[in-house]
């Protein structure tokens, strides 16, 4: 069962129609760095969206392909990072916080201390940093707050950090009053703690 | 702030209330897992064979079904853009294969929106406004990545339910 | 993936699960799970105990498929459990719970521009809701939120279409008044 599990997935990006939007250049280039990456065990799917969106967008073959490229490499060092257990959406998650500034021994040290997934903190990290907050002191943030908080407390974190930051405050000061007054606090949207059933359904 | 009108409160309450309501789809699994324990009453014999058959079709089910036994749960997001001009509006990323036709919006009043299930994961999206113009989401974390020149977002579902 | 499906009827499903194919029913679950889902959480007003009726009825109407008459009016049928197993919850309507439901953002129009004001409308809202007599949050909430005709509502609950008419009228009247008090606090 394994071995023809084995067998079948090695043909994964020659088969996947999906490459057919894509230029034939850009197509086979694209399929060889699948290929490979599917043959050191990295996820594959984040690559074919890379693609697919670039295709959609009309970009240059050689972007896309450099794209792909790219992200392979990060996921590598992602993994590297996280450890061969780390599931395709936080490698996803923990390339973006690599790419906002984070360094591999933050991915290590939040791993060490915050049980899986670690998806979504290594999102917000990323998200901080697109908001204008210093890799470092978005870092420093997302692990003080790692060990304790909930998915949707970091979520809550980050909102409440970028709406200071719209209203004048500076991204790094305004992160390190909310981890001051987060790491004791319900971070619940109602004032009733005795609920913690998030929105339904929920806005990014 | 609110409405002097009364008529009209009781209106924009009904509004309101028709809204969808997400519920959980972890609700799926566990209805199923406790249907499994208790086949229905009708059957008064229960020879061992139907009951394998049904274990068997559940398994299936668990297996092909996004929410099994490893936890990951599933979210489902609401993306609203607000485009009174737009003829068109698609909402395209990594969830649906950036392909404009899998999700085109719904509007109303200048307001287009539309709901999507995701699994746990980030992923990069965008609008695509009259099939030609690429808009980020206002309310949305920014994608800094942006390799192909257009402003694109990014939404997070963390896979613990919450 | 991606590709359009058509989708099998309730009917079918309902045929396929009668014949053994348990699995089936899951297809009916994640069908009906969000629309009864609106109603019970609008109802209980209270999340948990929502989807803990919403899960209730929906493993008591797999176990009761035998008397579903009409398979292909499966989805009244389901409401009808529903509806009755959200009495048996009406004590705990008393416990104000905070309950979120979808963003109202985009389609709350121009008036409320401003999140903090939206939440504390939809929650004003909310608690109305939940000091109504159930009775009379029930009739309102099948009539207006489920576009129930007064005739089927009749069916559901027991109650006379005079007698509906009445409630939904006090509920009308009683959210009204709750909402300007609460715009007075």
């Amino acid at each position: 069962m394994i071995l023809a599990t084995l067998l079948l997935v090695t043909q994964v990006a020659a088969q996947d129609p999906r490459l057919e939007r894509l230029d034939p250049d850009a197509r086979s280039a694209v399929a060889a760095i699948v290929d490979s990456a599917h043959g050191i065990g990295l996820p594959v799917e984040p690559l074919i969206q890379r693609a697919l969106e670039g295709a959609t967008k009309g970009a240059p073959s050689a972007r896309i392909v450099a794209a792909v490229r790219r992200l392979t490499v990060d996921l590598g060092t992602a993994r590297t990072a996280l450890g061969t257990n780390a599931v395709p959406a936080e490698l996803e998650a923990a390339v973006a916080a690599l790419r906002a500034g984070a360094t591999p021994e933050v991915l290590a040290h939040l791993r060490d201390v915050r049980r899986p997934p670690l998806t979504m903190a290594l999102s917000v990290l990323a998200d901080l940093v697109a908001s204008g907050v210093p890799a470092d002191s978005a870092a420093a943030a997302v692990l003080a707050l790692a060990p304790k908080a909930r998915d949707a407390d970091l979520v809550e974190f980050r909102r409440a950090v970028e709406r200071d930051i719209a209203l004048g405050a500076p991204p790094a000061a305004a992160t390190s009053v909310r981890v001051n007054a987060g790491a004791n606090a319900v971070f619940t949207q109602g004032s009733d703690p005795g609920n913690p059933a998030p929105p339904r359904p929920r806005r990014p | 702030m609110f409405e002097r009108d009364d008529e009209t409160t009781v209106e924009r309450v009904i509004q309101h209330l028709r809204r969808p309501v997400a519920i959980d789809a972890g609700l799926d699994a566990r209805v199923m897992q406790a249907i499994a324990k208790a086949p229905p009453q009708r059957r008064r014999v229960r020879p061992l064979w139907p009951l394998l058959a049904a274990a068997a079709v559940l398994a299936a089910v668990l297996i092909a079904r996004p929410w099994t036994r490893s936890v990951p749960k599933a979210d489902t997001l609401q993306f609203v853009l607000i485009a009174p001009q737009a003829a068109s509006v698609a909402l395209v990323g990594d969830f649906n294969d950036w392909d404009p036709a899998r999700a085109p919006m719904q509007t109303a009043h200048g307001v287009w929106a539309t709901m999507v299930r995701l699994e746990p994961g980030r992923y990069r999206y965008a609008f695509l406004v009259n099939g030609v113009e690429w808009r980020a989401d206002p309310s949305a974390p920014a994608a800094k990545d942006d390799e192909f020149g257009t402003p694109s977002s990014v939404v997070t579902v963390g896979g613990r339910g919450s | 993936m991606g590709i359009g499906r058509v989708e099998p009827s309730d009917a079918d499903l309902v045929r396929r699960i009668r014949a053994g194919d348990t699995g089936a029913y899951g297809a009916l679950v994640s069908r009906y799970r969000d629309r009864l889902g609106r109603y019970a959480v609008h109802m209980i007003g209270d999340r948990e105990d929502a989807e803990e009726a919403l899960q209730d009825s929906f493993v008591r109407a797999y176990r009761s498929l035998a008397r579903c008459d009409d398979p292909a009016r499966f989805g009244a049928w389901l409401y009808g459990i529903l509806v009755n197993r959200c009495r048996t919850t009406g004590a705990r309507a008393a416990r104000r719970r905070r309950m979120f439901v979808q963003d109202a953002q985009a389609l709350d129009g121009a008036a409320h521009a401003d999140t903090a004001d939206r939440l504390e409308w939809t929650d004003a809202v909310d608690r109305a809701l939940a000091r109504l007599a159930p009775d009379y949050r029930e009739a309102f909430l099948l009539k207006h939120v489920e576009d129930l005709e007064y005739e089927e509502m009749a069916e559901l609950t027991g109650a006379g279409v005079s007698a509906l008419k009445m409630r939904v009228k006090r509920a009308r009247e009683q959210l009204q008044k709750y909402l300007r008090e609460a715009e007075h606090v």
